[in-house]
Order: structure tokens, then C-alpha cells, then sequence
């Protein structure tokens, strides 16, 4: 069984940012594709980030490390990282992590756009 | 629906497994009646336990096997996962750091931190060769409707 299929990841450019949707499982078998297009969208020049975790059921400490250091990359280079639109449950991952300190996670990309 | 349920299922260190952790996790929470949120904390816990095993427990290399043990009673579910890899203690590994900025932050431990917080007990022994992690977990069952006669 191909454990990649067990998430999607779409993507697209609005206005200065660049907007990651991402659906299914973000876990250790798949959390090193979402790893690579971001590392590709930061090589790229993008500074601005924003990731839809709407349609995400589930994030393991392993899907956590890859935001953590998309924002570190992020804050090294003036850029901006923001979340939006988080399942009641992998926002309660977020919040025994900690991470809710540090990253807002706002209820619509629209809103996080705007802070872009 | 039975509220009690017990599976005994064995996972090869492949990180692949994870698909047949979460599935075998589903099916012993359809079987007991298991709420869906307290099924999801197990199964994250599971699986980053699970990573851990598979990560660090085998610096030889080779095939082996992860045996899991879930029983869930009324209220309770019980796990025990035992594995042959170098012993490690998930329960007297340091807590992870406290809050702090994000130029501090650092990754070690955040599964572990997960685990501790996702389940109400834990405890480690190492015995015949083998690691062996007893997990409970409570189940908080919504009250059950009033019985209807006949």
C-alpha cells in the first residue's frame, strides 16, 4: 500500500503568499513529501506561507517537526508562516505541543492571508 | 454493542505499519463502542511509540516484530506493546522542555510529551530480552440511555 495516498497536498500562489492545502494523514510516512515542497516553495523565494489544515484528520509529532521548521525557516528570513482552519482534534495535537504559543491558527485562509 | 474487546496483533518494523496500527486500532474501537476522539489520542500514541521503536530500537538492522496487546474493558482500555529492540524507557526519558520562544524550540522529545499527555498511565519493564510498555487509557463513555422495558 502506497501510505503517500494517505495525504494530498495542493498548492497555490495568492498574491505575495503561497497557500498549501493539505488533506488525509500527516505522519511519518508522509510528512517527508510535505517537507520537500516546502523546502522547494522557500528555495523558491516564497516568504510568505499559509497551510489549510482543513480537510487534515490527523498530525503526529513527525508531521508537528516539518511546521516547526518551516517556521523557523521562515522567521530566519523575514518571511511568515500561518495556519488556518484546524480540526478540533489536530488543533488539540497543536495545543499539548505547545505550538499554539508561537503559531496563530486562524479560522479561514482569508484571514490568515490578510496578515501575510 | 459489546463494551470490552481484546486484540493481540504484531507489526513488522516497516514504518509502512502505521496504516494497519490505525486500522487495528479502529477495529477494536468498533468492537468495544470506543469514542472516536479517545480512539484517535490512542492511535497517535501508538504511533509515535511505534515510530520511536522502529527509529531507534533496531540499530542492527534485520526484520522484526512489534507485538501489541489492546484490551478495552467498560471504562478502561489497557495496552501492551513489547518489542526486542535495545532496552529504552520511555517512562524515565526527561519530560520535554517547557514553553519557549520559537528560536528555542527543539524537536527532541515531542513525541514522547504527546504520549505522556495523551494517556493516563505508563509503565516500563525490561524483561527476558525484551521492552515492555503497559499504556491505560480512560474511557469516557457519554451516559447510557435509560433501559426500555421488555
Amino acid at each position: 500500500m502506497n501510505r503517500e495516498a494517505d495525504m494530498e497536498i495542493t498548492e497555490e500562489t495568492r498574491g505575495n503568499a503561497r497557500l498549501f492545502r493539505l488533506q488525509g494523514r500527516l505522519d511519518s510516512n508522509t510528512s517527508p513529501a510535505l517537507e520537500q515542497r516546502l523546502a522547494e516553495a522557500l528555495s523558491n523565494g516564497t516568504r510568505g506561507v499559509v497551510i489549510d489544515f482543513k480537510h487534515l484528520d490527523y498530525i503526529s509529532s513527525a508531521g508537528l517537526r516539518v511546521i516547526l521548521k518551516t517556521a523557523k525557516a521562515l522567521k530566519r528570513d523575514n518571511g511568515k508562516l500561518l495556519l488556518c482552519c484546524m480540526q478540533d482534534y489536530v488543533k488539540e495535537v497543536f495545543e499539548i505541543a505547545g505550538f499554539d504559543s508561537f503559531l496563530p491558527i486562524l479560522p479561514s485562509p482569508e484571514d490568515a492571508l490578510r496578515e501575510i | 454493542m459489546n463494551a470490552q474487546g481484546c486484540l493481540v496483533f504484531e507489526l513488522k518494523n516497516d514504518i509502512r505499519e502505521l496504516a494497519a496500527l490505525s486500522r487495528h486500532v479502529e477495529a477494536l474501537g468498533r468492537q468495544a463502542g470506543i469514542p472516536a476522539r479517545t480512539l484517535l489520542e490512542v492511535n497517535l500514541a501508538l504511533d509515535e511509540l511505534f515510530t520511536n521503536i522502529i527509529t531507534y530500537g533496531f540499530p542492527q538492522g534485520g526484520e522484526h516484530r512489534i507485538r501489541f496487546h489492546l484490551r478495552a474493558d467498560p471504562r478502561r482500555l489497557t495496552i501492551v506493546i513489547e518489542d526486542e529492540g535495545v532496552p529504552f524507557d520511555p517512562v524515565a526519558c526527561a519530560p520535554a522542555q517547557a514553553p519557549c520562544p520559537l528560536e528555542e524550540r527543539r524537536v527532541g522529545g515531542l513525541g514522547l510529551h504527546l504520549v505522556r499527555n495523551l494517556m493516563d498511565e505508563m509503565s516500563y519493564r525490561r524483561t527476558q530480552g525484551k521492552n515492555v510498555l503497559t499504556l491505560r487509557k480512560r474511557i469516557e463513555r457519554q451516559e447510557p440511555p435509560a433501559c426500555e422495558a421488555g
